[in-house]
């Protein structure tokens, strides 16, 4: 199996159309289905590289399908949801899902998010990587350096956690819950004000221009992405 | 005797009374004059004495010492020698009278009292089951207006007085039943001091007497009751305890229709906010998906290879669903937002995260204008609700972004006062007309209603609506370009630890 495999969930037959042809031209291949009980089955039948759900299905929760679906499988699961309530975004991602898109969405969107988990599936079970390069910026986990242009950034212990927390799931939607626990542990999961304090020290110190980040993304509402 | 003969309810008519003074000594009389020789007057004396105890029982106190005057005259006229005299011969007699008005008096006084407490008991008997027939009424009372008639009905039926049931309103207190004539002068005065000192307040206004009991509830003074009769009685401390019992019954039940109300009013409350809730979502879901597919559909078409007059067309296209989805957003965040409570999600953060992710979210629209943020030095955090700024930054943002001239900037700045954070955003393009900067902020108000600028004039009042829950303001004006200028308090950000050195 050389191209990769798409699972579609999604009941709306024109939008599966649409989102089958775009990643069709892209090279993928797509399997589709209108139901969660179908969508299983599928992931049953063979090994799939990335499934996109849509969320409002007819025959249940995908929220609590997602989590169910976490106890035995381990793509990367690339939501789509025509509500745009951060707090059905952040229950998704806590249940267990990579990413989202918010409808509509153009073609050029989906095919990056696409792109972005596929990329980082292939890593999971080998070893993890330890050099990145995003920007004019270069980070060393095995030296813990970080470096600007080659000069030496100074980051405290919690902003280079924080950038390691960051690092080690490009292209993912990480909650306010995920890094807190990650970064400061579970006793923090509540304090984003935290969280926010020193994103905004990593942009001054990492981004071009702070108050517009292209590598430290706010997802407002929901949390942050890092986009390399 | 038996202790029943006392109970029963003696004779209270004058002419009653001197009936058994009279009957009771004709009678004695009667039958002791056969025997007048055989037994000895003392002896006699004793069925007198009789005589005076029974009139004593039947008829009161008064009758028996007449019986016992009358009594010993007879006495003495008839037995004592010498016969038809009233002249006492022996000294004795005069111990038999004295005997009997002691009689009289003894057993008068024990029959009265006994009356008296069987009286008190009957009386006590029948408030008790009186109010526990109110009390069961007002058991079944399903409104303010059905408790005050009942106790109107009661008051009047029972205790021969009016009663008006006055609710407190915030500091005031007001009759339930509107058809009844508000309180006025001192009357409303000593309503008010009983609300507001918790004590019975009574007052006269010729020719009625007042009574004013507040209603104690558990946690504050529901209401008072006002009592008014022509009669005194009202004052009468033996009738204080019933009608505080009464007090005690309203304020049990008004206590009860007011917790029933609001239990009511958050089931309504909640079935209310379902209901909107799921018309809103399926709104949500029904107008997106088919706005899905069509910008999906004009998205491709858009990009594929097209001769310039199609491919135009086809980016218009999507230009257009992509401005039909923003209406969709605005009219369901508005829809939200009318329906009365928001819930904020208020956290305190750094405002330029929320600046720089809506320039980044309008990024397509804002692609002709260059974009510049002006922050003053040592901007504390701010307490807001992240979405919701968002939503107010890319409103006027693509406001700007609409009404510039082409290619010129657009500029965001924030700065603060010792109270609040201002925040600007500002284009060079048409300015805003001067005479209705305030209305811009109106629902589907416009700056210019036949401008070929499509918008209903939902963003700017949306942001209204949002600024204002956050406790800030927004106003419009042409000092620096077409500028909207809108503020959030500062408040204290929590301090967060300094960290330790580098590593």
């Amino acid at each position: 199996m050389s191209e990769p495999t798409i699972l579609l969930v999604e009941d709306e037959a024109q939008i599966r159309r649409l989102v089958r042809a775009a990643l069709a031209e892209e090279g993928y291949r797509v399997l589709e289905c209108g139901t969660l009980k179908e969508g299983l089955a599928q992931l049953h039948a063979e090994t799939m590289q990335l499934l996109i759900l849509d969320l409002g299905l007819p025959d249940g929760d995908g929220i609590a399908f997602i989590r169910e679906l976490r106890t035995q499988f381990s793509l990367p699961v690339l939501v789509l949801s025509a509500r745009s309530a951060e707090g059905e975004k952040i229950r998704a991602l806590d249940a267990g899902a990579d990413d989202y898109l918010t409808k509509p969405y153009s073609s050029g969107e989906l095919l990056a998010r696409v792109r972005a988990q596929l990329r980082r599936a292939p890593q999971e079970g080998t070893a993890a990587e330890t050099h990145f390069c995003f920007g004019d910026i270069e980070v060393d986990l095995a030296q813990r350096s970080v470096t600007r242009k080659g000069t030496a950034v100074r980051l405290t212990p919690i902003e280079y956690r924080l950038l390691c927390a960051m690092l080690a799931e490009p292209g993912k939607v990480l909650t306010y819950r995920h890094l807190l626990s990650a970064v400061w542990g579970k006793a923090f999961v509540e304090s984003n004000h935290y969280l926010r304090i020193y994103v905004s020290h990593l942009r001054q110190k990492l981004e071009e221009d702070p108050a517009q980040p292209k590598h430290f993304l706010t997802e407002t509402g929901v949390g942050y992405r890092f986009h390399p | 005797m038996k202790a029943s003969f006392f109970f029963a309810t003696p004779a209270r008519s004058l002419p009653m009374r001197m009936l058994w003074v009279i009957a009771a000594c004709s009678v004695a009389t009667l039958l002791a004059w056969p025997w007048r020789e055989l037994f000895d007057p003392a002896n006699t004396a004793m069925l007198y004495v009789l005589a005076v105890a029974i009139v004593a029982a039947r008829a009161g106190k008064g009758a028996a010492i007449a019986t016992a005057l009358l009594g010993s005259a007879l006495l003495d006229f008839f037995f004592i020698y010498p016969h038809f005299t009233f002249t006492i011969g022996d000294a004795q007699h005069i111990v038999t009278l004295a005997v009997m008005l002691a009689v009289a008096l003894i057993i008068g006084n024990l029959t009265l009292s006994l009356q008296r407490e069987k009286e008190a008991a009957l009386e006590r008997e029948r408030q008790s089951r009186a109010l526990y027939q109110l009390a069961s009424q007002l058991a079944g009372a399903l409104t303010l207006e059905q408790v005050d008639e009942l106790t109107r009905r009661f008051l009047q039926k029972t205790q021969a007085c009016n009663g008006m049931l006055l609710m407190r309103q915030g500091e005031n207190v007001l009759p339930v039943a509107g058809a009844q004539a508000p309180l006025s002068g001192k009357l409303y005065y000593a309503a008010q001091s009983a609300l507001r000192q918790g004590a019975v307040q009574a007052t006269v206004d010729e020719p009625m007497q007042w009574l004013f009991l507040p209603l104690h509830g558990s946690t504050y003074i529901r209401g008072v009751l006002a009592l008014s009769a022509t009669d005194t009685y009202l004052l009468d401390t033996e009738r204080q305890p019933l009608f505080e019992a009464i007090a005690a019954l309203l304020a049990a039940s008004t206590e009860r229709l007011h917790f029933v109300e609001v239990a009511q009013h958050a089931q309504l409350q909640m079935t209310d906010e379902r209901l909107r809730s799921s018309i809103l979502s399926a709104l949500s879901h029904d107008i997106r998906t088919p706005l899905t597919v069509l910008y999906g559909m004009a998205d491709t078409l858009a990009q594929s290879e097209l001769p310039k007059a199609l491919h135009e067309m086809a980016d218009a296209m999507r230009q257009q669903t992509l401005r039909l989805n923003s209406m969709v957003s605005n009219l369901l965040d508005m829809a939200k937002l009318r329906a009365g409570d928001i819930k904020l999600n208020l956290e305190w953060q750094p405002v330029e995260e929320v600046i720089g992710a809506s320039i980044k979210l309008l990024a397509p629209a804002l692609a002709q204008h260059p974009v510049s943020v002006k922050l003053s030095p040592d901007i504390p955090l701010l307490r807001f609700d992240a979405v919701l700024m968002e939503r107010v930054l890319c409103n006027l943002l693509e406001n700007a972004a609409k009404y510039a001239t082409p290619g010129s900037p657009i500029r965001i700045a924030v700065r603060t006062d010792k109270k609040f954070a201002h925040l600007s955003v500002s284009n060079d393009g048409s300015q805003f007309p001067p005479d209705r900067l305030e209305n811009l902020f109106e629902l589907f108000e416009r700056g210019d209603s036949e401008s070929n600028i499509p918008g209903v004039g939902l963003g700017l009042a949306i942001c209204r609506s949002i600024v204002s829950a956050h406790g800030g303001s927004i106003h419009a004006d042409n000092d620096d370009g077409a500028c909207v200028i809108f503020t959030l308090p500062l408040g204290e950000p929590p301090v967060i630890e300094p960290e330790g050195e580098s590593e």
